[in-house]
C-alpha cells in the first residue's frame, strides 16, 4: 500500500513533465489546426542546448533561461521557412512534412554531437534527496514538479487573462474571424508556434538532468506527447494537464503492477479514448 | 504514358543505377564488416567500424595477399543485415565477416554465413551464438552472461561480506533472463537474500517506478541487469534518487568507456561495473591496440572498437596460421587458437567457438582521483568464467 | 487494348531490368518485395486517402505466419504464403474496421496504437516468434505438383518466383484500381460527403481497401521471411511502418508504378548512400518535405513530367526539321 502511494506521487511528478511536453503541441493544434510531428525534436534540441550551456558555463540556471528562447527562435524560423506553407494542407501532409523536419533535426544533432548521448548534471544546489521517513524523492525532481506547476499556471494565465491568450482562444474557434477583426493572423500563428516550441524546449531543459540528452529522445517524447494530447483532447489546455497526469501515474503504477505492459497500456488507453470519446476527455466537440 | 516510353526510361534509370557496380575490386582477401553506421544504433556502429578498419590497416596483407576492408551498413535492422550478407556472398564471393550490433542480427547472419561455410566473428551479447544456436562458422569474442555475473557479482560479494541482500532490475527478454538466472545462482550460492526483482520492457525509458520499488525493498546491493541506454538511464535515475548512499550498486553488463564518458564521474563514483574490455589493462596485445588507436584517432579505444578490432584481427591471424584463405582451413586454424588478445592471452574453444577471455569488475572513482580524463574506474578484479562443455547447449553439427 | 495486355510487358520488363541491371540478385529481390509493400501502402494512401502507420502489422504478420506454417505445419511455400495472405486480410479487416471509425489525426493515432499492440504481442509470444532474437531457420518447403518437385532453393529461382508474384500482384491491383471499386475509392478520397450522399457505403469501401492492402503486404512479408530465412522482430516496429510510408510517398501514391520507384529509391539509393554518408537519413527528411510541397505525385509524377518535356522538345525539333 505504501509502495502504491510512492508510485502515485512519483507518477504525478512524471505527469507534470509530460504536461509541459504536450501543452505546446495542444495549443498549436488548437489554434493552427496543425499536427506537429517535429514537436519531440524541439524537446531533444532543448536538451542538447542545455548540455552545451552547462558544459560551457557550468550554470544550469543560465540554460533554463536561454535554451527555451533558443528553441522558441528555432521554432519560429522553422515556421517561417517550412511549416507555414503547410497550414493549408490536410493533416496527413502536415504529418509528413514535420516527420521530415524531425528526421533532419535528429540527423543534424548526430552530425554535430555524435550518436552517443550526453550527460547533464542537475545544479549542485538541487543534487540531494528529500527524505521523509521512508519516502525518498530527489530534490531536483521536486524542483521540476514545482517549476512545471508554476509554468502551468503561467500558461493558463496567459491563455485566459491576456489579450494574446484571448486571441489564441478566439483563433482556435474561428481563425478567419479573428483575421477579419484586423488582427495579423500570420504573426499570431507564428508567435504561437514559437511558444509551443519554447515550451517543448523547456521540457527538454528540465528533462536533461533526469535522462541525459540523446539523439533519439525526440521520437520517444513525441509518442508520449501525442498520447497525452489525444487522451486529454486535442487543443485543450486542461486536457494536456489531466492527460499528462493520467499517463504519468499510469506508467508509474504499472511499473509495480505489470511492467512489461507499461508502454502497451498507455497506447491501449489512447486507442480506447479515441474509440469511445473521439474528442478526448476535455476536447471540444 | 505508353509502354515504349516507360521501357526507355526504366532502362535508362536502371543503367544509371548500375554504374557504381563497375567499380569492383581486387585479387586480395576481402574482409567484410557488418556495422550499424546509420540508423538507431549508430552509436555502436561508428566505433565498431573504426575497430575493424584499424585491424585490417595494421595488418595490410596476409599470406602475401593484400587485405581489403569492406563496410556493410546494417542500418540497425536485422533484415537489411541478412540481405546485405547474402548480397556480398553472391556478388563478391565473400567469406570473411565480422561485426553485428544486435543479437538478432548476429544470430541470423551466423546462419547465413554457415550456409556457405564462411567465417563470422561477432561480439554480440546473445549466449545462443555459442550456445543453442552455435554453428561451425560463427565465433564469439564477448564473455557470455554466465561469466559476466560470475566475474562481477561473486568477487564483489567476496570483497564485501556486509552485503546480505540484493535487489535486481531486469529487462524482460532472453538476455535479461539469462543474466537474472546466473545472478540468482550466485546469490543463493553465497547465501545472499534476493529481496526482489523488477522486470521492465525493452522499450522502457523511465525507471523512477522501478527505482522506487528497489528503494522500498531496502537491499544492501542493487544489481542492474540491463544494458546500453537503459542501464545508463536507470543508473542515472538511481543516483537522482540518492540510492548510492543507501546501497551498493552493480551494473553487470556495462558498455565501457563510451558509456562512462556519457555518464560522467559524478554518477559513476563508487558504482561497480562489469565490462568486457578496459583500455588501461596492461598486456602486450592491448598496448599495441591502444597505441594504434591513439595514433589514428587521437583517443582511447571504446568497447565497440575493441570488440570488432579483435574480431577482425583473429580472422587475419587465423588466415596466417592456416597459411590459406580457404574458409574451412581458417575455421580449423581458429579452433583452439591461442593469441595475444586485448585482455591478455585468449583462446578460442573448439567445441563452441567461444573466445576464453577476461571479464572485468571495475569501480568508478571520484573526479579528483582521476589521473586523466578517461580514467573513470579502477580495475577491482578480472578473470575467466565460462560454462564448461557439459553445461553448454552447443551441439555443433 | 486490354489493361493486362498493356501493363504485363511493362511489369515483366521491370522485373527483368531489375535482375539484369541491379548489382545483385538479392538486391533485386528486396526491391521487388518492397515494391509490393509500397504498393500496399499506396492503395490506402493514394486511393483511399488513408495515412496509416499500421503497415508493419501486416508485414510482420505475413512474415511470422508464412514462417511458422513452414516450420510447424510443414506446408509448402505456396500454401504458406496463401495462409499468410489470408491472415493479413483478416487482421487488416479488423484493424481497418476499427481505425476508420475516426478520421484525420485520430485515425493516424489509432493505427499507431495498433502497431504498438502488434509489436507487444510479437515480443511477448517469444515461444512462437523468437521474440527479440527473431524467428531463425525459416525453411522454404518445396511444392509437389503432379509429381514435379518445384523448389525455390537458389537465389535465381527465388527471384523468379518473386518476379512472377510481382507481375501478378501488380496486374491484379491495376485491375482493381481501374475498376468501379478503384474509381469509387478515389471519389471518396476527393469528397467523402458527396460519395456518401450518392449512396456509397464509404466504410465498406475503406475496409475493403484495408483488406487489399493488408493481404498483399502480408504476402510480401511472407516472401521477405522466406527470402531471408529469418523473420526479425523489427518487421513489426513502428519505424518499419514509417519506412514503408516514406517509400510509398517518395515514389508516388497515385500510380502503381510509383511503388516501384519508391522501393528502388529507398532500397538502392539508400544502400549506395549509406556506404559513404552515414547520416543520409538527413537527406531523406529533406526529400520527404520537398515531395509534399513540390511533387505530391512523387518521383513517378516527376518522371512523367520529364517525359512530357522531352517529348515536346523532340516533337517540336522534328517538326522544325520537316518544315
Amino acid at each position: 500500500m505504501e509502495l502504491f502511494f510512492f508510485q502515485l506521487l512519483n507518477g504525478l511528478g512524471l505527469g507534470v513533465i509530460y504536461f509541459l511536453l504536450s501543452v505546446g503541441l495542444t495549443i498549436t493544434f488548437g489554434l493552427l489546426n496543425f499536427v506537429n510531428f517535429a514537436h519531440g525534436a524541439f524537446y531533444m534540441v532543448g536538451a542538447y542546448v542545455t548540455f552545451v550551456i552547462v558544459s560551457l558555463t557550468g550554470n544550469f540556471w543560465l540554460a533554463l533561461l536561454i535554451a527555451p528562447l533558443v528553441i522558441g527562435a528555432l521554432a519560429i524560423a522553422l515556421e517561417q521557412s517550412v511549416v507555414k506553407f503547410s497550414y493549408v494542407l490536410e493533416h496527413k501532409y502536415q504529418i509528413l512534412v514535420t516527420l521530415g523536419v524531425a528526421l533532419m533535426l535528429q540527423e543534424l544533432v548526430i552530425m554535430i554531437w555524435g550518436p552517443i548521448g550526453k550527460n547533464v548534471s542537475p545544479p549542485s544546489s538541487l543534487a540531494g534527496i528529500i527524505e521523509i521517513g521512508d519516502f525518498i524523492y530527489p530534490k531536483y525532481r521536486a524542483f521540476v514538479i514545482t517549476f512545471s506547476a508554476l509554468i502551468a499556471i503561467v500558461v493558463w494565465w496567459g491563455l485566459e487573462k491576456t489579450k494574446f491568450g484571448a486571441l489564441v482562444r478566439a483563433g482556435s474557434e474561428n481563425a478567419q474571424m479573428v483575421g477579419l477583426l484586423g488582427v495579423n493572423i500570420t504573426r499570431l500563428f507564428s508567435i504561437t508556434f514559437g511558444l509551443g516550441g519554447l515550451l517543448a524546449g523547456l521540457a527538454g531543459v528540465l528533462a536533461a538532468p533526469l535522462r541525459g540528452a540523446d539523439p533519439f529522445m525526440g521520437v520517444e517524447a513525441l509518442g508520449i506527447a501525442f498520447i497525452v494530447v489525444v487522451i486529454g483532447g486535442m487543443g485543450s489546455f486542461l486536457g494536456a494537464l489531466v492527460g499528462g497526469l493520467v499517463v504519468g501515474v499510469m506508467q508509474s503504477v504499472m511499473s509495480s503492477v505489470w511492467p512489461e505492459g507499461a508502454s502497451l497500456m498507455v497506447y491501449a488507453a489512447m486507442a480506447a479514448v479515441i474509440l469511445s470519446r473521439p474528442r478526448g476527455l476535455f476536447g471540444r466537440a | 504514358m505508353d509502354r515504349r516510353k516507360f521501357l526507355v526510361t526504366s532502362t535508362a534509370a536502371a543503367a544509371a543505377l548500375s554504374l557504381p557496380t563497375l567499380a569492383k575490386a581486387s585479387g586480395g582477401i576481402d574482409i567484410f564488416g557488418l556495422k550499424s553506421v546509420s540508423g538507431n544504433f549508430a552509436s555502436y556502429g561508428k566505433f565498431a567500424n573504426q575497430g575493424s578498419e584499424m585491424a585490417v590497416e595494421a595488418a595490410g596483407s596476409v599470406i602475401g595477399k593484400a587485405l581489403n576492408y569492406r563496410l556493410l551498413d546494417s542500418e540497425g535492422n536485422a533484415g537489411k543485415a541478412v540481405r546485405k550478407i547474402k548480397e556480398a556472398i553472391e556478388k563478391d564471393n565473400a567469406r570473411f565477416f565480422n561485426g553485428a550490433t544486435l543479437s538478432s542480427t548476429g544470430l541470423a547472419v551466423g546462419k547465413e554465413v554457415a550456409n556457405v561455410g564462411g567465417v563470422f566473428t561477432t561480439p554480440v551479447g546473445a549466449d545462443e551464438v555459442t550456445g543453442s544456436e552455435c554453428n561451425r562458422s560463427t565465433f564469439r569474442w564477448s564473455t557470455p552472461t554466465f561469466g559476466a555475473v560470475e566475474q562481477t557479482l561473486r568477487p564483489l560479494l567476496e570483497l564485501d561480506p556486509s552485503i546480505k541482500s540484493a535487489y535486481t532490475i531486469t529487462p524482460q527478454y532472453v538476455f535479461g533472463e539469462a543474466l537474472l538466472t546466473n545472478t540468482k545462482n550466485v546469490l543463493a550460492d553465497k547465501g545472499v537474500e534476493h529481496v526482489g526483482n523488477s522486470y521492465h520492457s525493452l522499450s522502457e525509458k523511465e525507471f523512477s517506478g522501478y527505482i522506487t520499488n528497489a528503494a522500498a525493498a531496502k537491499p544492501d546491493l542493487l544489481v542492474l541487469l540491463n544494458f546500453g541506454g537503459q542501464s545508463s538511464t536507470s543508473l542515472r535515475q538511481a543516483m537522482n534518487f540518492g540510492l548510492k548512499n543507501k546501497m551498493k550498486i552493480l551494473v553487470v553488463w556495462s558498455a565501457g568507456l563510451d558509456q562512462y564518458k556519457s555518464l560522467g564521474s559524478d554518477i559513476l563514483e563508487n558504482v561497480y561495473l562489469g565490462a568486457q574490455y578496459w583500455h588501461e589493462v596492461q598486456n602486450p596485445g592491448n598496448a599495441r591496440f591502444v597505441e594504434l588507436c591513439r595514433n589514428k584517432y587521437g583517443v582511447n579505444p571504446v568497447y565497440p572498437m575493441a570488440g570488432d578490432y579483435i574480431g577482425t584481427k583473429i580472422i587475419i591471424d587465423a588466415i596466417e596460421k592456416a597459411g590459406s584463405d580457404d574458409p574451412a582451413a581458417v575455421i580449423s586454424a581458429m579452433e583452439g587458437m591461442t593469441y595475444e588478445g586485448l585482455t591478455g592471452e585468449e583462446t578460442i574453444r573448439a567445441f563452441d567457438h567461444q573466445a576464453i577471455k577476461d571479464y572485468y569488475l571495475l569501480k568508478g572513482k571520484a573526479k579528483s582521483a582521476m589521473s586523466d580524463e578517461d580514467n573513470f574506474v579502477d580495475v577491482i578484479s578480472s578473470g575467466k568464467s565460462f560454462p564448461d562443455e557439459n553445461a553448454s547447449l552447443c551441439k555443433m553439427s | 487494348m486490354s489493361l493486362e495486355l498493356k501493363h504485363c510487358p511493362i511489369l515483366i520488363a521491370i522485373a527483368l531490368a531489375a535482375f539484369l541491371v541491379l548489382p545483385s540478385i538479392s538486391l533485386a529481390t528486396e526491391v521487388l518485395i518492397f515494391a509490393i509493400i509500397a504498393l500496399g501502402c499506396s492503395i490506402l494512401l493514394g486511393y483511399a486517402g488513408l495515412l496509416s502507420f499500421g503497415q508493419a502489422i501486416f508485414f510482420g504478420l505475413g512474415a511470422y505466419v508464412a514462417s511458422l506454417s513452414q516450420i510447424h505445419l510443414g506446408v509448402n511455400f505456396l500454401v504458406g504464403l496463401l495462409i499468410a495472405t489470408a491472415a493479413g486480410a483478416i487482421v487488416a479487416a479488423l484493424v481497418g474496421a476499427l481505425a476508420i471509425r475516426r478520421q484525420g489525426i485520430y485515425f493516424v493515432m489509432l493505427t499507431l496504437a495498433f502497431t504498438q499492440l502488434a509489436f507487444f504481442i510479437s515480443y511477448t509470444l517469444d515461444e512462437w516468434t523468437g521474440g527479440d532474437n527473431g524467428l531463425l531457420d525459416v525453411p522454404r518447403n518445396s511444392v509437389n505438383i503432379f509429381g514435379y518437385e518445384i523448389a525455390i532453393d537458389s537465389s535465381e529461382k527465388f527471384y523468379a518466383f518473386v518476379a512472377i508474384s510481382f507481375v501478378l500482384i501488380f496486374l491484379a491491383l491495376l485491375r482493381i484500381t481501374h475498376s468501379q471499386f478503384g474509381r469509387t475509392l478515389l471519389a471518396i478520397k476527393q469528397n467523402e460527403e458527396r460519395a456518401t450522399a450518392l449512396g456509397y457505403s464509404v466504410k465498406w469501401y475503406k475496409v475493403l481497401a484495408f483488406v487489399f492492402s493488408g493481404s498483399i503486404t502480408a504476402y510480401a512479408g511472407g516472401m521477405y521471411a522466406l527470402f531471408l530465412n529469418f523473420a526479425p522482430l523489427s518487421n513489426v516496429e513502428l519505424i518499419m511502418s514509417e519506412h514503408i510510408l516514406i517509400m510509398a510517398i517518395i515514389g508516388g501514391t497515385g500510380n502503381v508504378y510509383g511503388a516501384v520507384l519508391g522501393s528502388l529509391f529507398l532500397v538502392v539509393v539508400g544502400d549506395m548512400l549509406s556506404a559513404f554518408w552515414e547520416r543520409w537519413l538527413f537527406m531523406l527528411g529533406g526529400i520527404l518535405i520537398l515531395t509534399v510541397f513540390y511533387m505530391r505525385g512523387g518521383l513517378i509524377s516527376g518522371l512523367y513530367g520529364v517525359f512530357e518535356f522531352l517529348s515536346q522538345k523532340l516533337g517540336s525539333a522534328s517538326t522544325q526539321k520537316e518544315s
